[in-house]
């Protein structure tokens, strides 16, 4: 079937092309180590005593740096499709027959498989340095990570497809992602936040994931889980859909 | 040359307009199979967007065309399954080996398997890159991506190849090389192929029937032969041995069988300004023959496509730059193209 192939063809291009990178791999597994280390440590000794929830400061952020990880890694690589504008391989992917909604949806899934990779990895260097993880419920987790994934593809190519231009790509990355990580709950509880920056918090999908991630690896959140599960299955479904929708009628104008 | 069938290809009218800037304005012509057809004309013609209309990745303002059996604006997914391209800038994926660029394409046309795998060497051979399959385009040169794209715009075994500028930037080597796969791809496998480009040696070594675009609109249509007799003249200078006894006579014979006008002559040495001279020549050896008059050395200049463009729109298609309007044209355009 034409569909599975065009889902399969996008897919390994972006796990490809990651794989080809390799720098690339080790620059994007460094930064939130260093997040880790010389923030979660700095914070963690000069926090002590404060309890955030039951858990100490690193254990509180660790979920969060790995979500953040891999938001960040599928933001961006939805955001790319703007290079693939620019380097004129869109056209190739326009100009052939197969189903523009199965290789969008291939690559969004490429670019989630490398970004789960990554948290995996992270995962793995962080666990010696965090207290209170508990890695009975990764499988759970993961699913968490792959809704964040698709979420965040999805609005990436939803801006990616509606940019003409490489102009303003910084500015719309900073400006996004910035606020995106710092109000979802990942450095500080968003409960203890000004009305106005909760109400900013609760409409950021990212919130969602950290909270889910954080109950499901140390067992304490600031929501529901089940709440947290079925509104990341609502917004990657619809981010997703739109993605697909958009770039289903696509040209190159 | 070309068979007597249905047009493969059928454009009426087609149009596209990017704000106030009518960059394709109402052109119709017929590509019929097995034609190499070229586009020439300067940048900023409205060659690449015309392609791009074809190719079903920009819709048209107005008119349309018939590729393949199928409409362009209503069933643009069965004229991709027909298409191949090579797009005029590099689209290869630059992270990828060449092997795996040609194994996402054919994916993306439904090849697979052993099949796939066999057609991504065979064509890998036909450009003399198999040695290269495993290395990262980013290491090959220009020429060699090229190589690559044309071979990926030929995986799925296309009925029509649209070439856009197919050797632009490429080194005179190269040029030649690319030049022999097209040929080779009309004469082997009978492929239908659009050519665009500004090189007037290019639209006229390869293309069965040349169309010359300017400003949006076909300015002229005909074979290359058709279109450099309908303005240009050939020269041809003879070089002959002036102790030849029937000198007179022979002038006097070429005289009749080209025309007074066109002759001028010195003592060694006759000019002819003449339509068609492949032809002419010929006759002119036989005339000089039956007089005894020894020819020691001919030459002849043709009419090139370019002054075909030069008395159809009073510019060169040769001016790097152009004029002002046409290189605002040409910047407007990419600008819009993004």
């Amino acid at each position: 079937m034409n569909w599975w192939d065009s889902f399969i063809a996008m897919w390994y291009r972006q796990v490809k092309r990651f794989w080809h990178a390799k720098a690339r791999v080790i620059g994007t597994i460094t930064q939130p180590i260093f997040w880790l280390i010389f923030f979660g440590i700095g914070f963690a000794a000069s926090f002590r005593g404060v309890v955030f929830g039951r858990l100490d400061y690193i254990s509180f952020m660790f979920p969060g740096i790995i979500l953040m990880t891999i938001f960040m890694g599928s933001f961006m690589s939805g955001i790319s499709v703007i290079w693939d504008k620019e380097f004129g391989y869109l056209k190739v992917v326009l100009v052939a027959p197969s189903s523009r909604k199965a290789s969008i949806l291939g690559r969004s899934l490429g670019d989630a498989t490398i970004a789960i990779i990554q948290g995996i990895i992270i995962l793995i260097i962080g666990y010696p340095l965090v207290r209170s993880i508990n890695v009975v419920n990764i499988l759970p987790f993961l699913a968490v990570a792959l809704l964040v994934s698709m979420t965040f593809a999805g609005i990436g190519i939803l801006i990616a497809t509606r940019m003409r231009s490489m102009e303003g790509f910084q500015l719309i990355v900073n400006l996004i992602t910035m606020p995106l990580i710092f109000l979802s709950g990942i450095f500080y509880p968003i409960d203890t936040l000004p009305i106005w920056l909760k109400i900013i918090a609760y409409i950021n999908p990212l919130t969602y994931g950290v909270d889910a991630s954080r109950i499901l690896l140390t067992g304490t959140g600031s929501l529901n889980l089940m709440t947290d599960i079925t509104l990341l299955i609502i917004l990657s479904g619809l981010f997703m859909a739109l993605a697909m929708h958009q770039f289903e009628k696509a040209t190159i104008d | 040359m070309v068979s007597k069938m249905a047009p493969i290809i059928t454009v009426r009218n087609l149009t596209k307009r990017f704000g106030n800037l009518v960059a394709v304005d109402h052109i119709s012509f017929d590509i019929e199979k097995g034609e190499i057809f070229g586009l020439l004309g300067p940048n900023g013609a409205g060659k690449t967007t015309t392609i791009h209309m074809l190719a079903t990745i920009l819709k048209p303002d107005e008119g349309t065309a018939i590729v393949a059996g199928h409409d362009i604006r209503k069933e643009p997914k069965e004229v991709r399954k027909k298409i191949g391209i090579v797009f005029q800038d590099i689209t290869v994926d630059r992270a990828l080996t060449g092997y795996e660029n040609l194994w996402i394409s054919g994916k993306l046309y439904g090849l697979r398997g052993k099949e796939l795998d066999t057609r991504i060497r065979e064509l890998l051979e036909f450009v003399d890159l198999l040695e290269w399959k495993d290395v990262q385009v980013r290491k090959y040169s220009g020429g060699m991506m090229r190589r690559l794209e044309i071979a990926r715009g030929l995986l799925h075994e296309p009925e029509i190849l649209f070439l856009d500028e197919p050797t632009l930037g490429l080194d005179p080597q190269t040029r030649a090389h690319v030049w022999s796969y097209i040929t080779r791809l009309k004469k082997e496998r009978d492929m239908t192929i659009l050519l665009t480009t500004h090189y007037m040696d290019e639209a006229e070594k390869l293309s069965d029937r040349v169309a010359i675009i300017d400003h949006g609109r076909i300015i002229a249509l005909d074979t290359p032969e058709g279109l450099k007799n309908m303005v240009g003249e050939d020269i041809v200078y003879i070089y002959v041995d002036p102790r030849s006894p029937r000198m007179s006579f022979f002038i006097n014979k070429l005289k009749e069988t080209i025309g007074n006008d066109s002759i001028s002559f010195s003592k060694n040495m006759i000019s002819l300004s003449i339509k068609n001279a492949p032809d002419i020549i010929p006759k002119i050896f036989f005339l000089a023959d039956q007089q005894g008059v020894r020819i020691t050395r001919l030459e002849y200049t043709r009419a090139s496509l370019d002054d075909v463009f030069l008395k159809l729109t009073g510019r060169r298609i040769r001016d790097e730059e152009g004029s002002l309007r046409d290189f605002m044209r040409a910047r407007l355009l990419r600008f819009r193209r993004r």
